[in-house]
């Protein structure tokens, strides 16, 4: 740009004065109200043994699907924007037990952390894990719930007693009231279950093919299905990732399905898509966008390089 | 307080401090001059030069600081209250979903809708937890084994979500009030004593201990100085936890007595509420609000609070002295050319 001198001295003093009336602006200005969207979520964790099976690799080291699954509530957690709520649960047998109602993120973070550690194998309170009927209850919950939250579903999708693909429970309800994800993990290799005692504590042991049932029960009954189930490989003390019930359990709920997720984000861009979300009403501050244009501003008037040149 | 005790919201925005350097290479005075000796030596102007880009380099590094957000930690505070510290102990067993306080024997197994026992005791908690300002609650949950879900928490909203949840769904089939026992006093462990602490034990039936368990509950109540409250909810009118004279010896060996008389062997206080109604449960909750004002430390927590502001008054007051010299500059040439 080529200015005289004199235009030049007066373009920088106009500037200047831009900038003092913009620090001026950061400093006084009072807050804005402006409305965010967060969205509620019931956090649901699958606490039966199969979880402790360590078939997950996160930062270079093999850990238990219980302990991976804690972890990727808490990175969440991390990420959520403060106003949004969160409630806790976990599943064994064949429903969900919700431990806490949603409550606001921010302000009850530490209150939130404690409860997700304390979550672990020995607070189940019987030994099988029915992850579809666990979900149904979970969804039926989730409803007495006043601001209907979402659910996150975290289970490596282990059915046991184990069902079959035509004797499929059925949601007794209505759909899309509830709204969620199921979060799936584990590996895709079938592996040994480690074998918790009456306590619930670890022992050395595993899980044999004749602790388990291999069955289901109400196949072994029907003539035509019967025959083919007695003949399937007996498979069920072992556990991976039930990637295709987990998608069909998915699908029947309408919920989503993110296998093995890597990051928070990739859970919290499917909830944004999917989750009823609420306007709530942060006050804003707009001081630090108006001391950033401030800086760029002195930033022109005193870089080196001149680019308001006199003619 | 020290600068350096501040946190920093956007520590890498501190990167950009240099920048604060950049009037200090600034050669933008490029006026036509003939010969440059012919400009005389004259201190004030290099004084007045020198204090210029001063004050601009003072602007750009306050705005940097303050874009990096500097904030005093949120701090805890002790202030004297009045309370107590009491840990919640809500049977979830079975039995808690069925109706309460009913007549007969049929209506029993109606299991509760609205009234279920475990409802009505959410209710009540509710309202009781509501009134205690500066109390802290902590909360057990027990089936078969029992885990401190909620440390001792000043979180109304947390402690209130807790006891909401609890009365979701379906009850659990074993419950273990003697493992519950010893995990709330285990909430105190290692705690300095603020004030009195409360052990509130809200079930419909009482559970045999065994001796082993009866004489670690003992020796730990009695260590950690606890209170214990049992409000119990009666399913059946005609059982008391006193034996009465001339009532029937059916209820001699009940578990409910036998917990009774434990809690009365403990050598510590205890109150025993035997709620048979909606009024007589908001009776015993409201005995115990009165009776817990005791002197209590609490701790507060003071907010992060943010320390931007002086910065941005200095960048201000360093960018009014550059205005007003810059708009002096401008009216001084302007008459020089006239």
């Amino acid at each position: 740009m080529n200015l005289s001198f004199q235009t030049r001295l007066t373009a920088i003093a106009g500037i200047m004065l831009v900038i003092f009336l913009l620090i001026s602006a950061a400093l006084f200005m009072p807050k804005v109200d402006r409305t965010v969207k967060v969205m509620d979520m019931l956090f649901v964790i699958d606490i039966t043994q199969s979880m402790d099976v360590k078939d997950v690799e996160f930062k270079g080291q093999q850990i238990s699907r219980l302990d991976w699954a804690k972890d990727y509530v808490r990175r969440t957690l991390l990420e959520l924007p403060c106003g949004a709520h969160v409630g806790l649960s976990v599943f064994s047998e064949a429903r969900s037990l919700i431990l806490i109602n949603p409550v606001e993120v921010c302000g009850n973070y530490n209150d939130l952390i404690q409860m997700l550690t304390k979550i672990d194998g020995p607070m189940a309170w019987v030994n099988s894990s029915e992850v579809s009927k666990a979900l149904f209850t979970a969804m039926k919950q989730a409803q007495l719930i006043d601001s209907k939250p979402s659910i996150v579903f975290l289970t490596d999708g282990h059915e046991s007693p184990p069902l079959h693909a035509t004797l499929f429970p059925k949601y007794q309800g209505d759909l899309g009231i509830i709204s969620g994800v199921i979060v799936g993990m584990g590996g895709d290799e079938l592996l040994p279950i480690p074998r918790r005692d009456e306590a619930g504590m670890p022992t050395k042991e595993v899980w044999q093919a004749n602790e388990v049932m291999q069955q289901n029960v109400y196949v072994s009954s029907r003539g035509d299905l019967g025959k083919e189930n007695a003949q399937k490989a007996q498979t069920e003390h072992l556990s991976s990732q039930k990637k295709v019930h987990l998608t069909e359990l998915a699908k029947r709920v309408e919920f989503e399905y993110l296998a093995s997720p890597d990051d928070p984000d990739q859970l919290i861009d499917t909830l944004v898509d999917i989750a009823k979300t609420r306007d709530q009403v942060v006050s804003y501050d707009w001081a630090p966008w108006l001391a950033t244009l401030a800086l760029i501003l002195l930033g022109f008037i005193y870089l080196p390089v001149t680019l308001i040149r006199s003619a | 307080m020290s600068l350096f005790a501040w946190h920093w919201a956007l520590p890498m925005v501190l990167v950009l401090l240099p920048l604060a350097l950049l009037p200090w290479f600034t050669h933008n005075q490029d006026k036509k001059v003939a010969w440059v000796a012919i400009v005389p030596v004259d201190p004030l102007s290099t004084i007045i030069g020198f204090s210029l880009k001063a004050l601009a380099s003072v602007t750009i590094a306050s705005l940097v600081l303050a874009l990096a957000g500097p904030f005093m930690p949120e701090k805890k505070i002790e202030r004297v209250g009045e309370g107590a510290e009491i840990v919640l102990l809500l049977d979830r067993s079975r039995s808690m979903d069925d109706a309460f306080a009913v007549k007969t024997q049929a209506a029993l197994y109606t299991v509760g809708k609205k009234d279920s026992k475990r409802r009505v005791a959410k209710d009540y908690l509710t309202e009781f937890v509501k009134k205690r300002p500066d109390d802290r609650f902590g909360f057990v949950f027990f089936s078969s084994q029992a885990i401190n879900l909620l440390p001792l928490t000043y979180s109304k909203e947390a402690v209130l979500a807790t006891i909401d949840a609890s009365a979701l769904g379906k009850g659990l089939s074993n419950t273990n009030i003697a493992e519950a026992l010893i995990n709330a006093s285990d909430m105190f462990k290692g705690q300095n004593y603020r004030g009195s602490r409360i052990v509130l034990l809200v079930s419909d039936g009482g559970q045999l201990l065994e001796q082993d368990a009866q004489e670690r509950i003992k020796e730990l109540y009695k260590q950690e100085n606890i209170t214990v409250y049992w409000i119990y909810l009666k399913a059946n009118q005609g059982m008391t936890l006193e034996e009465a004279d001339g009532k029937s010896r059916l209820w001699a060996d009940s578990p409910e007595r036998k917990l009774h008389d434990f809690f009365k062997s403990l050598g510590q206080p205890y109150r025993a509420f035997e709620a048979k109604s909606l009024e007589s449960f908001g009776e015993a909750m409201d005995e115990i609000d009165r009776q817990h004002y005791d002197t209590l430390i609490v701790d507060e927590i003071l907010p992060r609070e943010s320390k931007t502001t002086p910065f941005y008054v200095i960048a201000l007051i360093a960018m009014l002295l550059l205005v007003m010299s810059q708009l002096y500059t401008v009216w001084g040439v302007r008459k020089a050319h006239e």
